[in-house]
């Protein structure tokens, strides 16, 4: 898994860290069960607070990502379907959004839009 | 993250320095580091925390217990590292540590023989013929054979080249590997806590100025270069310290959403410590 | 824990270890062959043991004052009063160790000293005790610095004034009734028992000296 972490953006690093855990998990680099580094470890290869990457792990278990059992480490969660499907659907949802947005806002009609992505999908299967 | 050093309301008057009001608790598992420039009362927090300069006012407690009243048993778990080394300079490396020793009831001389092994330094050699980085290299040795809990250091590096300083920075984060540690360092060197601080406190003049997770501290502040033209009146109370040449501006933001919104086409990028810690004692 | 402390001292004069012994044996041969054991070796004994501290204690508060050596100390579990306790059994480990060396140098040389008896042995502890019963606590107060000054003085001046001392007492012959009434072994004792008093009550004040002090 890679972890890039940039001095320029606008994300806070938390932030970033986060999502990059996150995708790794979607993309399936990481799998169910998969012993992730201790708070420590991670923080100090990425030159990061403990706090940070102590953030990071709250916020990924509580979104159900990630289980940190106690004494053994945190491990990456077993494979919810449900959970990975939500959130896929959510990023996608996501980027909809932002382009519905910008149609509206450009005086876009739904057809319009609508044809716009019937031909992404034609082009994609040629 | 349990509290390990809790100092609340400490006051210190100097015919001319006082501590005022310093406030702040170091976090279990984090390495804190203590910043300010020089004299801006880094040292003497640290003394008075230990009771070697007495305090006028405030509470001193570690793992929840009052300093005052538990002192032989805290100071136990206390490794220190004083920049001035304050070393019976006559003495042998072992000599020293065998006045040393005796006082903590957990000293571990197997730990402490690994520990001159690991830092090349002979038991019999005498202390005022080591170097000035050695000498911080046994001052650590000494702070670290005893299991301590919680490693102190003022001004560790200062006078270090940078292979030693980074040789020192690997130690405390190896330190910081087991569960429970904490680490609070005090530098006027802000480079050194880039890479391995967790939480910083900014002191000056007396008083405690910032105290929060460095990561936070970076993501707030942001550092703007750019055209001068956009400076006016409005645009430029949105930052802390402002340097102006005839080829642009630089300057430290706390106001990063604003300067993106009403500065556009500067460059924002993350400042260092060095930048945040500049612009916060910088203005009279 | 104490002890470690002493040696500590003890380890700060080495410098000095080979010259002290060779006066601590060579200063009583010398006095008492002078003075034909007039005194009984209190002469004898009584300048070795005060030139002897004074030498010994005076090069350890120098590197103590030099190095700062005590500010580590007290950020250890070491406690200031552990730091002022070790001092003053310091100074009595060093009239022990002279008068030793004095017993057997006397025991070696029978022709040249007498052994001490122990009315000399406790008019000497008690000049030590009120010596450094003054000394200690002035030095921890104002520092190493200032009290050195008067410290030289003094320890020149108590061997002539000495005998002043002497000759007064007995002009006077104040009120020793209730003392003589005791035999002359307790009278002795009493000598240790007041300079032991002395000692305390001065490490005492030390202690409270100390204990206000920023390092």
């Amino acid at each position: 898994m890679n972890i890039i972490i940039s001095n320029v953006s606008d994300q806070p690093l938390y932030q970033q860290i986060k999502e990059q855990i996150k995708a790794a998990i979607l993309h399936a680099e990481l799998k169910g069960g998969d012993l992730l580094p201790s708070i420590r470890a991670l923080a100090n290869d990425l030159h990061v607070s403990v706090l940070t990457t102590k953030r990071v792990y709250d916020e990924l278990e509580s979104e159900g990502f990630i289980i940190t059992r106690a004494g053994k480490g945190t491990f990456v969660a077993p494979e919810n379907l449900e959970l990975l499907r939500e959130s896929k659907r959510h990023l996608v949802e996501v980027k909809l959004t932002e382009a519905w947005e910008t149609a509206r806002s450009l005086g876009i009609s739904k057809s319009e839009l609508y044809a716009m992505m019937d031909l992404l999908f034609e082009e994609d299967e040629n | 993250m349990n509290p390990i050093l809790e100092v609340n309301g400490l006051q210190k008057d100097f015919p001319a320095f006082s501590l005022q009001d310093v406030s702040f608790s170091l976090l279990e598992g984090c390495i804190t580091g203590f910043i300010g420039v020089n004299g801006a009362g880094k040292t003497t927090t640290i003394k008075t925390i230990l009771g070697l300069v007495l305090k006028d006012a405030g509470s001193i407690k570690l793992w929840g217990k009052e300093m005052d009243r538990n002192e032989r048993e805290l100071k136990n778990h206390i490794g220190i590292v004083f920049d001035e080394g304050y070393f019976y300079e006559d003495m042998s490396i072992r000599e020293m540590k065998n006045v040393i020793a005796p006082s903590y009831s957990n000293w571990d001389e197997a730990v402490f023989d690994n520990n001159l092994k690991r830092f090349q330094l002979q038991p019999r050699q005498k202390i005022s013929t080591l170097s000035k980085g050695m000498r911080m290299k046994y001052g650590i040795a000494l702070a670290l054979s005893h299991h301590a809990d919680l490693l102190i250091m003022d001004e560790p590096t200062s006078g270090l080249d940078p292979l030693v300083r980074s040789e020192l920075m690997d130690i405390l984060l190896e330190f910081m590997q087991e569960k429970g540690k904490g680490v609070f360092f005090s530098t006027h060197i802000t480079s050194d806590l880039d890479k391995i601080a967790d939480v910083l406190i900014l002191i000056d003049k007396g008083r405690i100025v910032l105290n929060e997770g460095k990561d936070v501290l970076l993501d707030k502040h942001g550092l703007v270069k750019g055209d001068q033209r956009l400076l006016d009146q409005q645009t430029r109370k949105m930052f802390l310290t402002l340097h102006e040449t005839e080829y642009g501006f630089e300057g430290v933001t706390d106001k990063k959403s604003e300067v993106r919104r009403y500065m556009k086409g500067v460059l924002i990028e993350r400042p260092t410590i060095e930048n945040i810690m500049l612009a916060y004692v910088g203005g009279e | 824990m104490l002890f470690n402390l002493v040696k500590k001292d003890f380890i700060l004069a080495k410098k000095y270890w080979l010259l002290m012994l060779a006066f601590a044996i060579g200063a009583p041969i010398y006095v008492e062959t002078q003075t034909h054991t007039m005194s009984g070796g209190l002469l004898g004994f009584l300048v070795t043991v005060l030139l002897s501290e004074y030498m010994i204690f005076n090069s350890v508060s120098m590197a103590e004052d030099k190095y700062k050596g005590s500010a580590l100390l007290s950020a250890t579990p070491y406690t200031r009063k552990t730091l002022i306790k070790a001092k003053y059994l310091f100074i009595l480990g060093i009239f022990v160790g002279c008068y030793i060396l004095y017993t057997i140098t006397a025991f070696l040389l029978p022709s040249y000293m007498v052994t001490l008896n122990l009315l000399s042995l406790g008019i000497s502890f008690l000049i030590v005790a009120i010596y450094y019963g003054f000394i200690v606590p002035l030095q921890y107060r104002f520092g190493y610095e200032k009290v050195r000054y008067i410290s030289f003085f003094a320890i020149f001046i108590v061997p002539f004034l000495f005998p002043y001392i002497w000759i007064w007492f007995q002009s006077r012959n104040i009120d020793w009734q209730t003392i003589f009434l005791f035999p002359s072994v307790i009278q002795e004792l009493l000598l240790f028992l007041l300079a032991l008093l002395i000692g305390l009550i001065s490490m005492l004040v030390t202690i409270r000296i100390y204990s206000q002090k920023d390092l």
